[in-house]
């Protein structure tokens, strides 16, 4: 159910892959986060996307450079602590070796009545500081209304050479 | 076994692999090849990502299942993301050979010993993840013998490689890595 005073509300799972789709998206490295349970769930019932379960987001993020350098066009499904685990390797690889790395990432715990930097959760309320910090672009997957957000910072990250985010606001919907 | 002789070995067969180091296989590697730092071809030398040298082989494996993917990695190195044991596995590449140095040191920073240096087996931890094929080596010439047939497997395979701690401290041999250099040249291969 979707609160009344909700600034964050979900977006379909399956509207999220179909445009991983329309942008040619040939793999989607995951590690399992909880806020895109459904689109998981969505990857697993096509077969045009590849979908790869890593045990670390380390582990994405460099899997995602040899998609890349061999030709391919993957994108990675996360939650924000596993990005803030991966830092080393968003600045060793998506940044020093420029490398498009297109992050969905999830706000695991954020109260959805808030916007993210005035959670009092800090997994929620630093990740947009610690982005502006590194210098990633990120955009915001509020509502179905930010569907595109989804192509921006794919494009983005392939013009960049870099890693973008598209910070998944509230859990996402069948 | 020294390094060398493996890394030898290894660039004598590897045919028209896709080459990954890291570490202290950089330096001994460029050692082993004509061609300068960076401009080796079909060849990434991994710095600033520790443990990802296997996990970047499995993208490329993935992406390229028509070549062979041979990725050199060191035992401190791996033990940084040691669940990529797992993780490749889970994606059974039939094309990837993973090749583990075991000097039982962190020989860049000055060869501290490993935790648990002598207690664990990383062969032992890569066959239970479900690699297709494990073996290990402590002599050069039977590594060298072994290793034609070793490249005919279907992957993914691991070979535990046990060297001898080396000098590699007093010799930065990566230094001068462009990794961003290696990774679009070779994509730029690749792909055109």
């Amino acid at each position: 159910m979707v609160q009344a005073d909700a600034v964050a509300l979900p977006v379909s799972a399956a509207a999220i892959v179909s445009e991983l789709l329309r942008l040619g998206i040939s793999h989607v490295i995951n590690v399992p986060d909880t806020h895109q349970r459904t689109v998981l769930s969505e990857l697993a019932r096509q077969s045009q996307i590849n979908v790869i379960t890593a045990c670390t987001e380390d582990e994405a993020i460099a899997i995602n450079a040899g998609l890349y350098v061999g030709g391919q066009r993957p994108f990675l499904s996360i939650q924000q602590v596993g990005l803030l685990a991966a830092m080393n390797n968003v600045k060793g690889i998506s940044m020093d070796a420029r490398i498009p790395t297109c992050m969905l990432v999830g706000y695991f715990g954020r109260d959805v009545s808030r916007p993210a930097r005035e959670n009092a959760a800090r997994a929620v309320s630093l990740i947009e500081p610690t982005l502006d910090t590194w210098g990633v672009p990120y955009f915001a997957l509020e509502s179905p209304a930010d569907l595109g957000a989804i192509e921006r910072a794919y494009r983005r990250s392939l013009v960049d050479l870099g890693p973008t985010v598209i910070l998944v606001g509230a859990p996402t919907a069948p | 076994m020294r390094r060398q002789e493996a890394i030898g070995a290894l660039v004598a067969q590897r045919g028209n692999a896709l080459t990954i180091t890291t570490e202290q296989a950089i330096g001994a590697w460029r050692a082993a090849v004509p061609e300068p730092a960076n401009e080796i071809p079909d060849h990434l030398d991994i710095v600033g990502c520790m443990g990802s040298a296997s996990t970047i082989g499995l993208g490329l494996a993935l992406a390229r299942p028509e070549r062979t993917v041979i990725v050199v990695d060191g035992d401190g190195s791996l033990l940084m993301q040691l669940g990529s044991l797992v993780t490749i596995a889970g994606a059974a590449p039939p094309n990837l050979f993973h090749f583990v140095f075991e000097n039982g040191v962190y020989e860049t920073s000055g060869s501290q010993p490993l935790p648990a240096e002598g207690r664990f087996n990383l062969r032992q931890m890569a066959a239970a993840a479900g690699y297709a094929r494990t073996e290990e080596f402590d002599d050069a010439a039977t590594f060298s013998a072994a290793l034609a047939d070793l490249l005919k497997s279907r992957g993914p395979v691991f070979v535990a490689i046990r060297t001898m701690a080396e000098d590699g401290h007093k010799v930065r041999s990566s230094a001068g890595t462009r990794l961003d250099v290696q990774m679009h040249a070779l994509r730029e291969r690749l792909v055109g």
